[in-house]
């Protein structure tokens, strides 16, 4: 049973890195602000703008 | 190691080298395709445990007590210390693109055991080993680009030429990629609907998550996913109905112009509004579809229909001409050896990593993991009844013009297959034919939807059309999205190049210079996916080839400069373990890439090619595909010069650095403790 929580963590944790929910967890944490719109907008823009530099691979 | 590890270990290794020979032995009769599964799962555990340890301890002596960049250089943002296996989940999303599962599907036309074993021969000691050095010089050199490495470690030259490479093969690979597309699609009503309506899908999301639910990103990729089920079903609705399906229902000319008119908008768009969702969907979908496979083939173990040999080893295959050597290690590259890894090794990933030891997992392991889901691709592939494989993935001008007499044909070479067989298969996938669908991706999805269909609880009537569109339409989201963004990228490249021009260039917010790159960028690609749909021969033939070996010369590239690090690091001691890859790159892509140019076979020579055209009866576009011929003789020329000049320029180091003239300064960044390591 242990085990099997530990899996369904990950799993949910991979999860939240390809959302992004967890690096923009660490964006507010790191800036000290408070989740709102504009700042998800703020994030968002900031980090596809770095992404979207980035060769995607084949 | 304790004797109960070593037990299991030269367990492991037996248990490869047993399964290795059956598939290798097995003659006229199919195989079972766990046995492949059982010989690739136990070759990676056994390269994971012993060879990327090795390098680990020996050649790269990682150390938990140094701090990474992530910790070092923290910011919230680019750079965040990140738990080990949400970067390889990270890593691994960004490494599998479509190459993995069309390479092989197109190789399989040599029979399923050249590509097997290249396929995790080449991952074991080529591919992970790239993707894994690559990680660690930039890990040890504060995230930097392989560029930037290229630049500090072999000079100028290196810099600059890798900047050219990467901006060509881009190119290439959109334009090919393209192509598997309009390949997929050609008058399907269906399969048009179901990917065209992916994009009013991906602008729904796209205004979900920018004002609707801001930063609800598993909930907007859940509804967008619930909307592309809806498209496929809709899809099945206008395929059926008289009246619609015309309206979706278009050749191969039509379909290139549409996505070069996409790749255009899509490029201009805002980020946020088309690439942003559809990225985050495409990487759900695609983890989702390599989920199922894997369960599908360990379930229901389907048969290897195919031969391990055919017997277009000899060059004469319908699919894409060329010998099994070099075509072969060329055609698969993602997979085995991916020089657009090492992007990804330079790029996002070492700037997550917590832990210089996590690399093991990270740039080997995922590289492992790809090259599995390779193997699925092949043994989807190679589960198709071999005559249904030729008839989906050969082109007319191989064939024959009409199904009776492409089945004769193929039947002809020892295939069995026949047209009302052919028709009865196309009915059951809701489509018009299956016949000449070049590209990969058509068999691919067959042969998933055969393998999901195979399952009892999925073989009901309907199900072999919904897998095969469900696959389609998972091919075809991965490609858009490694379209879109790649026009992007190459926008931005071209912007870097030019700037040397004209500096006005580098300001990315300026207008005209955006529209113009992405023009440049668009036309470029746009101009080889013409020439593919105008090719006679289904444009699979030159351009899959023009991507391998680009592709295989950036591995080379990065090779080069793991090479360098390795020499500057411990002198020649280390310097096999990436010079012996790189060595075999250089010859096949030296191979292959001097018979594409010279070889006097018009099917496999670019310039015999145009040769024969010239002096065959003209047509309209005979001129056209004379100066396509030349110009992708040309292409290949740079390239192999582009890559000549960069190993020549590595070489001259590395006699230097042997030579011991002068000792090279370290690019490291100095040693500084961790905050994670025990006991600081």
């Amino acid at each position: 049973m242990r085990a099997f929580l530990r899996i369904a963590r990950l799993i949910a944790g991979v999860f939240q890195e390809l959302s992004d929910q967890r690096a923009y967890r660490a964006y507010l944490e790191w800036h000290g602000l408070a989740h709102s719109p504009e700042q998800w907008r703020r994030f968002s823009d900031r980090r596809w703008a770095a992404q979207v530099r980035r060769g995607r691979c084949c | 190691m304790r004797f109960a590890g070593r037990i299991l270990w030269a367990a492991v290794s037996l248990a490869a080298a047993f399964a290795m020979g059956v598939i290798a032995h097995s003659r006229g009769e199919p195989v079972n395709s766990l046995w492949l599964v059982i010989a690739a799962a136990c070759t990676y555990l056994v390269g994971y445990r012993f060879y990327a340890a090795f390098i680990a301890a020996r050649a790269m002596a990682l150390d938990d007590r140094r701090a990474t960049p992530a910790e070092r250089l923290r910011d919230g943002h680019d750079f965040e210390p990140t738990h080990k296996w949400i970067v390889f989940g990270h890593h691994f999303a960004a490494i599998a693109g479509p190459g993995p599962l069309v390479g092989p599907t197109l190789a399989a036309q040599f029979g399923y055991l050249p590509g097997a074993l290249w396929i995790v021969v080449g991952a074991v000691l080529g591919g992970a080993v790239q993707d894994f050095v690559v990680l660690f010089c930039s890990l040890r050199r504060d995230g930097k680009s392989l560029g930037q490495m290229a630049r500090e470690e072999i000079g100028k030259v290196g810099g600059f030429i890798s900047l050219v490479t990467v901006l060509l093969i881009m190119i290439i690979l959109l334009a090919v990629i393209g192509l598997v597309v309009v390949n997929a699609l050609k008058d399907s009503p269906w399969g048009v609907f179901t990917i065209a309506s992916t994009m009013p899908i991906a602008l729904i999301m796209g205004v979900y998550l920018r004002y609707l639910r801001p930063g609800k990103v598993l909930e907007c990729s859940a509804l967008g996913f619930v909307l592309l089920m809806g498209g496929i079903f809709g899809g099945q609705a206008v395929a059926h109905s008289a009246a619609i399906a015309p309206w979706f229902t278009y050749g191969g000319l039509t379909l290139a112009v549409a996505l070069i008119v996409y790749g255009y908008l899509s490029s201009a768009l805002p980020v946020w509004l088309l690439l942003a969702p559809r990225g985050y969907l495409s990487t759900f979908v695609k983890l989702g579809v390599i989920v199922l496979l894997a369960v599908g083939i360990l379930f229901l173990r389907p048969e290897l229909r195919l031969p391990p040999f055919t017997r277009f080893v000899d060059g004469t295959g319908p699919i894409f001409a060329g010998k099994i050597f070099p075509f072969a290690f060329i055609t698969i590259a993602c997979g085995a050896v991916s020089g657009f890894h090492s992007l990804i090794s330079s790029g996002t990933t070492p700037k997550m990593l917590m832990k210089e030891r996590h690399a093991v997992s990270v740039g080997y392991g995922s590289m492992l993991l790809e090259s599995f889901v390779a193997i699925m691709a092949l043994i989807a592939a190679a589960s198709l009844q071999p005559g249904v494989y030729f008839a989906v993935n050969s082109p007319a001008a191989a064939v024959g013009a009409n199904p009776q007499a492409a089945a004769a044909t193929i039947a002809g070479w020892g295939f069995p297959v026949t047209a009302d067989q052919m028709a009865g298969l196309a009915r059951d996938a809701g489509e018009r034919t299956l016949f000449y669908r070049t590209g990969g991706a058509p068999s691919l999805a067959l042969g998933m939807a055969e393998i999901f269909s195979g399952a009892s609880w999925f073989a009901r009537p309907g199900f072999i059309a919904f897998w095969y569109h469900f696959a389609i339409m998972f091919e075809a989201l991965f490609i858009l999205t490694t379209l879109d963004s790649g026009t992007r990228v190459g926008r931005f490249m071209l912007q870097d190049l030019l700037k040397q021009v004209w500096p006005k260039f580098a300001e990315t917010g300026w207008k005209p210079g955006m529209l113009l790159t992405s023009a440049g960028i668009v036309g470029a690609w746009g101009y080889f996916l013409y020439q593919g749909v105008l090719d006679p021969n289904g444009g699979v033939n030159s351009l899959w080839p023009l991507f391998g070996i680009s592709n295989q010369l950036l591995a080379a590239i990065a090779l080069c400069v793991s090479t360098t690090v390795l020499v500057k690091k411990h002198g020649a001691r280390y310097m096999w373990i990436t010079c012996g890859p790189l060595l075999w790159l250089v010859t096949v892509c030296f191979a292959a890439g001097w018979q594409k140019i010279f070889s006097e076979a018009p099917s496999v020579g670019f310039l015999a090619q145009a040769a024969a055209l010239e002096a065959g009866p003209h047509t309209a576009i005979t001129a056209e595909l004379v100066f396509n011929a030349r110009l992708d003789a040309a292409i290949t020329g740079v390239f192999l010069v582009l890559v000549s000049a960069i190993l020549i320029d590595s070489v001259r180091i590395w006699i230097r650095v042997l030579a011991g003239r002068p000792k090279p300064a370290t690019t490291e960044t100095p040693f500084v403790l961790s905050t994670f390591a025990e006991g600081a």
